[in-house]
């Protein structure tokens, strides 16, 4: 065996569909699976796209042999702002996939994948991956990465159907019992909307805060640019936002995410990006809403936040989930009534990135990192 | 033999340094020994080995010598020729 990590192809489509098989077959996940297409359709390199996936592929060339894929990943590269050193090319790690998760012989392909994106992008990034005791977190926290948990937040809308349908809690039996009392009685309802208004509380709620108006918009424009100039330096760390990248990020045609523009006596204060995620076993029937990206300044956070939910709650949506890091977006959805749960979704920086975004203590609480970032979108909607 | 095709020294450290990070008894490793026969040996302690072995030997191997590292034995036999070739 002699693997060799080179570009994917054209050529290699076939094996990567036979690895594709394999891995499913012997896993019995159908979520292990890489891109049939050469050609990323999520974010293809086009021509001076600010923002693109390349993909590679682990090519196991024995000697005599048909070559084989055991291995996959992709690099999202994109123009990084990071406080005090401007605009930085870093990538995003994902979908890394190595044969050797069913066949311990190729167990060797992760370290060799890992290696091989760090040799290509020393500021590198990984985000998600289900937490910091999977697999390939511990894999990068051996590699050097520094590891931190993205805060999880999430809005009851309606606690009924909330306490029935939240598979992920209602795993043991006791617990299922109470929560069906719990719903069918309505004292869950009064517990869910008391823990929402003392969260908010706790956050420090302010009045009412300004009147804005919101706008669902086809796509973004000039005054985006000057919302991402005005608020940038508010940041540590943050994947460029300005109004061509979003136009890449969010396109006219996706059905998926809604955009919205909020703003204030007519002027742009804010916008978010709201959609609703795909079915989950551990949400069960439930209608779940997700603020997938949102940028304002601090003092306009909590009315992009309350403008979200607004669109969500005529979605009718049950639950609304976000992922934020920065801590003033945490801090506006304390106040907008959001809980605090358990994050699986973790943010990884290399050891050359670590060093650039120094000292972590006081930067990482400002890093502005949404469910958006690494490949967040394509794989929530 | 079953260190056979590397220095015994070389082999013994090795087989301490998987040892430690399979949580398997001495012993039990052989020159044989690979993902295969070692329950832990994952991808994830694969790296862990492989960065085990840079550290407590001082050198840096490639991605071609990592995939060679199919066993004990290979692994051994493959950091004693780069002791002997590499200037250290």
């Amino acid at each position: 065996m002699a693997i060799v990590i080179q570009p994917y192809r054209p050529e290699h489509e076939s094996a990567v569909q036979d690895f594709n098989r394999r891995l499913q077959k012997s896993s019995g996940d159908p979520n292990l699976v890489f891109s049939q297409s050469a050609v990323p359709r999520w974010l293809p390199p086009v021509g001076n796209s600010p923002v693109w996936n390349e993909f590679y592929v682990a090519v196991d060339a024995s000697p005599g042999e048909k070559p084989s894929v055991r291995g996959t990943y992709a690099l999202t590269q994109q123009m990084i702002f990071i406080r005090g050193k401007g605009l930085e090319r870093i990538a995003c790690y994902h979908h890394p996939l190595s044969e050797g998760i069913v066949d311990r012989k190729y167990a060797s392909v992760g370290v060799l994948l890992a290696r091989d994106a760090l040799a290509r992008q020393p500021l590198l990034y990984a985000l998600g991956m289900g937490g910091a005791d999977t697999p390939i977190a511990k894999m990068l926290k051996a590699l050097g990465f520094t590891l931190s948990a993205i805060p999880f937040y999430f809005r009851v809308m309606h606690p009924a159907k909330f306490l029935r349908e939240m598979h992920a809690l209602r795993k043991a039996r006791g617990r299922r019992m109470l929560m069906d009392i719990a719903a069918a009685t309505g004292l869950g309802w009064i517990a869910i909307r008391s823990a929402q208004a003392a969260a908010s509380v706790r956050a420090g709620r302010p009045n009412a805060g300004p009147d804005f108006a919101v706008d669902e918009i086809a796509t973004f424009s000039d005054w985006a640019d000057e919302l991402w100039t005005q608020a940038k330096e508010t940041v540590s760390f943050a994947a460029v936002r300005d109004a061509n990248t979003l136009r890449i990020l969010y396109p006219e045609h996706t059905a998926t995410t809604r955009r919205l523009r909020v703003s204030h006596e007519g002027a742009a204060i804010g916008w978010t990006v709201v959609g609703i995620r795909r079915k989950d076993a551990k949400f069960g029937e439930m209608r779940v809403g997700s603020v997938v990206d949102c940028w304002a300044s601090p003092k306009n956070m909590l009315s992009v936040v309350r403008a979200a939910v607004r669109a969500l709650e005529k979605d009718g949506v049950d639950l609304i989930v976000s992922n934020q890091n920065h801590q003033a977006w945490r801090g506006a959805f304390e106040q907008a009534g959001f809980l605090k749960g358990p994050s699986t979704f973790v943010f990884a920086a290399s050891r050359k990135l670590s060093e650039m975004l120094q000292p972590l203590e006081t930067n990482q609480p400002l890093f502005h990192i949404t469910r958006a970032d690494g490949d967040g979108l394509p794989a929530n909607f | 033999m079953a260190n056979e095709g590397s220095d015994l020294s070389t082999f013994d450290e090795v087989q301490g340094i998987a040892s430690d990070i399979f949580g398997v008894a001495v012993a039990k490793l052989t020159a044989d020994s690979s993902p295969d026969t070692v329950d832990t040996w994952d991808s994830v302690q694969h790296l862990n080995l492989v960065l085990a072995l840079e550290e407590r030997f001082g050198l840096q191997l490639s991605p071609e010598e990592i995939d060679q590292m199919k066993t004990l034995g290979t692994t051994a036999a493959l950091i004693q020729t780069k002791l002997q070739t590499s200037p250290r």
